[in-house]
């Protein structure tokens, strides 16, 4: 007796739609998975016995076969537990072939008979309604977040036992509990890395720096601060989650997306904030590209897409790591090739950087380096790697009694306005941001003013700029326009976005 | 050890014809200079002992120096002698040495010959020394070492260029050591006017270090001499350089630091010249620059401080030529004057200035490029520098 179910199993971030093929017939009792399970698979035997036990159900003391379709993939986790115990149940007869007709199944079994969530709801339901599945039953736990996918049918399942009632009159579906957001959002991607609430107000002074962190947070830009240590760079960046501009709802879904099958879902279905990693510099490239051997994950770069990446130190990362960001940053998506899988992810991230000008750290003018001291620290960051910097500031340590700055409200107001300007000049283009507009379009979307052009072209002669280097300036001068909300692009923004590009480290 | 195996021929810019015969005595002060932990008191303690150097190399052969050189040991390092001994009888290489000085056309000089660059007898000169480049005319003229430290400023590397080449312009040739920093923008200053220097070195003549002054080593040799007191195929080695620095000083009528750390060889340079006797200029800095440390603490002990460039003339006994006129830049407008006037001639942070003019971070933008372009200040690293 043959029984089919719909399932899917993660690859990378998105789901592969899979067949669960179960096979019941005379002859020995056994019990066979084939179709490139991995060991979590190969272990589902005696959860989903036990599971039907539980249920109070009749486990077959038959020959099963279970078949992974297709069976070239290599299929990972647990969360076919379920859609394999609904093929047996069918096979033996326990269940209607109608109750799982175009209907597909996630979860992982208890040996009570629970389901239990599984990560990467979200981009598995996603995958199964565009299969032309009509319906999926996925555990009460993710169910929130499967709900996400408008089109598809979502039912909870809190156990096998009363699944099965359910499926077989197809009425008495429970509900879910509402999605609920932990305290201050935690689980959230974008929460702050430490539980206290932070606030710009608290750095002093600072205002260059300041102004430099707004224009990223406004436009997209990639920023890199520095300065001698204790200078305040690094309490600056950590509150950059503070003033990053709202998610829209489809960038919203694709965060929830990336972080569930990340195996951190947010508590409450969508993600509310824009994810704000920072990973320690002793991070493997593999961690941060994405990667891995035998299964393919998210590396740090995408876990930030849509928020920002943010690499305190960045002079003690491994050279490899730091080279291997030079394509996402460019691309805005990373190519992971393995011998069995290639993947894209997508890695729209905000790269924010800190890192001390010297060894000394006290930086120009006072610097006590010597020029080779000098030239050896500034040789780990690469110039390639420096040049997509939008922003590169030097910051001094505030002088003493500075005034308290404006508080992260405030500024977020601000920033929030600049991107609802940007959203509306760039409607009908493939990109929101400034920092995203290709040098091609620059000229027509973005233009300069008579007095603006000159000073453009005068800064570009004087520091003799390249051309990727005048284009990351006009693109960070049209961000401190929005910001000052004016439709034209001044000599002035002009001159203060070249100064926020020095030359530092 | 010499270096016999180099084979890079003549060295550009100046003919071998012009270079007198070599004596047996110029050759051998150059064989036993080269010789390793041979310095310079030792050569001058055998010159002493023995006739002349090439009786002085027939006794390392022989074996005779070792009685000789035997005190300059102590007893701590006796056991030393043997070895040092042999290793110096196998590595001294004569006719070696006296191709390499014709292939490379150097001079050679003697302490006790008549063309010796140092006339006055001053303790502790060395025995000879030895010379490649094009302009052997640059010690004929007045003479003005430009010393520094290697962590310089940008206003210092400026300072050392500018003064370098006002007095190359007046015709005087600027002694230098070659090393980065100052040594090498007073270097580059008396090349770019095309007056005559000399590069004091402390490693053998056919090695060029820092390798970063490569070019500029071959600028030297173009537009003076390079000139050493080292025999060929010596490397860098620490404790030859602040030995050399009493050959600038020696060298100089006078000696100008322009920045100098508190612990440096400039300080070395300046004390062995208050030692010989020779003026010693310094230019004043800030406080706050550890560059300028030195410098300051010079003028504490009694340095002339250096303002004016003129007075390095004077003090040689020159008249300043025509003053220079300083160049012509437009009159700033008042935010470009405002933030000058908070810059205060010394180097600050565009946000520095900001807080100082309390204008708002645009408007100073556009002022300080705006002053950028037409010379009132230079952008270095962040960091905002009045011209």
């Amino acid at each position: 007796m043959l029984a089919s179910v719909a399932s899917a199993t993660l690859l990378g971030v998105d789901g592969q739609p899979v067949t669960v093929e179960v096979h019941v017939s005379n002859g020995l009792p056994s019990y066979t998975v084939v179709g490139l399970p991995d060991t979590a698979i190969r272990e589902s035997r005696e959860r989903v016995r036990a599971a039907i036990l539980s249920a109070g159900l009749e486990w077959p003391q038959r020959r099963i076969t279970v078949n992974l379709a297709p069976g070239g993939v290599r299929k990972h986790g647990a969360g076919l537990d379920l859609a394999v115990a609904l093929g047996i149940l069918v096979a033996t007869e326990t269940l209607p072939p109608e109750a799982v007709r175009r209907t597909a199944a996630l979860g992982e079994l208890g040996l009570d008979g629970t389901v239990r969530p599984v990560p990467g709801t979200i981009a598995l339901v996603d995958t199964l309604a565009r299969a032309g599945v009509d319906r999926v039953v996925v555990p009460t736990g993710n169910a929130a977040e499967a709900a996400l996918v408008a089109s598809v049918c979502v039912r909870a399942a809190g156990d096998l036992a009363s699944l099965c009632t359910c499926l077989a009159d197809d009425v008495d579906w429970p509900d879910w509990p509402a999605p609920v957001a932990g305290p201050d959002g935690a689980g959230d991607p974008g929460a702050p890395p430490d539980d206290d609430e932070v606030d710009l107000a608290e750095v002093r002074g600072l205002a260059w720096a300041r102004r430099a962190l707004e224009t990223a947070a406004a436009g997209g830009h990639h920023l890199l601060l520095a300065g001698p240590p204790g200078a305040g760079k690094t309490m600056l960046a950590r509150r950059l989650p503070t003033i990053l501009p709202e998610l829209t709802p489809t960038d919203a879904l694709a965060v929830t997306r990336i972080h569930s099958a990340a195996g951190r879902a947010p508590v409450g279905g969508l993600a509310t904030r824009r994810p704000f990693r920072s990973p320690h510099h002793s991070v493997s490239v593999a961690a941060l590209i994405g990667g891995g051997s035998s299964r393919v994950t998210p590396g740090e770069v995408t876990l930030a897409h849509r928020g920002a990446l943010f690499l305190d130190e960045l002079g003690e990362f491994p050279p490899s790591a730091l080279e291997a960001l030079r394509q996402p940053l460019e691309e805005r998506v990373v190519r992971i090739s393995r011998q069995a899988d290639a993947l894209t992810f997508p890695a729209d991230f905000q790269l924010v950087a800190c890192t001390n000008p010297c060894p000394c750290g006290l930086g120009p003018p006072w610097c006590t380096c010597t020029d080779a001291q000098r030239a050896r620290y500034r040789r780990r960051l690469s110039a390639p790697l420096l040049d997509r910097f939008d922003l590169r500031v030097a910051v001094q340590p505030p002088e003493p009694g500075a005034p308290p700055g404006e508080s992260s409200a405030v500024v977020r107001e601000r920033v929030q306005a600049a991107v609802a300007r940007q959203h509306a000049r760039y409607c009908d283009h493939p990109f929101a941001r400034n920092a995203h507009v290709p040098a091609r379009a620059l000229a027509e979307l973005v233009p300069l003013s008579p007095d603006a052009t000159d000073a453009w072209l005068g800064e570009s002669d004087l520091r003799r700029l390249t051309g990727r280097g005048a284009a990351r300036i006009h693109r960070v001068a049209r961000t401190l326009a929005d910001l000052d909300d004016t439709p034209e692009i001044g000599a002035a923004h002009v001159a203060l976005a070249s100064m926020l590009r020095e030359d530092v480290p | 050890m010499t270096a016999a195996a180099d084979a890079t021929g003549p060295v550009p810019g100046h003919s071998p014809a012009s270079v007198p015969p070599l004596t047996d005595d110029q050759v051998a002060v150059v064989a036993l200079a080269g010789l390793e932990t041979l310095g310079h008191r030792r050569i001058r303690l055998l010159c002493a002992h023995y006739p002349g150097p090439a009786a002085a190399a027939r006794g390392i052969v022989a074996g005779t120096a070792r009685a000789v050189l035997a005190p300059t040991f102590g007893t701590a390092h006796a056991h030393l002698l043997d070895p040092c001994c042999a290793r110096w009888s196998r590595d001294l290489d004569l006719a070696a040495t006296r191709s390499t000085l014709e292939q490379r056309a150097a001079r050679v000089w003697l302490g006790n010959s008549p063309g010796f660059p140092v006339t006055e007898p001053l303790p502790d000169l060395p025995v000879a020394l030895v010379a490649e480049g094009a302009r052997a005319d640059a010690l004929d003229r007045p003479r003005v070492a430009i010393v520094g430290t290697r962590t310089a400023t940008p206003h210092g590397l400026a300072d050392a260029h500018d003064l370098a080449a006002t007095l190359a312009a007046a015709g005087v040739t600027v002694v230098s050591g070659l090393a980065l920093g100052i040594d090498g923008a007073a270097h580059a200053g008396v090349v770019a006017v095309g007056g005559t220097t000399i590069g004091v070195v402390a490693t053998g003549l056919d090695v060029e270090y820092p390798r970063r002054h490569r070019r500029l080593y071959a600028d030297v040799r173009a537009h003076g001499l390079v000139l050493g007191e080292t025999g060929y195929g010596v490397g860098p080695t620490p404790w030859r350089f602040p030995i050399r620095n009493r050959i600038i000083a020696a060298l100089a009528d006078v000696v100008v630091v322009v920045e100098a750390t508190r612990t440096g060889g400039a300080r070395i340079t300046a004390e062995h010249a208050l030692r010989y006797d020779r003026a010693v200029f310094a230019v004043p800095g800030s406080r706050r620059n550890p560059a300028a440390a030195g410098t300051n603490a010079l003028i504490a002990d009694g340095a002339h401080p250096l303002t004016d460039w003129d007075e390095v003339l004077l003090a040689l006994g020159m008249t300043p030529g025509a003053r220079r006129t300083p160049p012509l830049r437009p009159v700033p407008d008042p935010v470009g004057r405002a933030v000058l006037a908070a810059l205060g001639g010394e180097p600050a942070s565009p946000e520095q200035l900001a807080a100082r003019t309390r204008l708002d971070p645009e408007t100073v933008a556009l002022a300080l490029t705006t002053l950028t372009r037409t010379g009132w200040i230079t952008m270095h690293q962040g960091v905002v520098w009045p011209s």
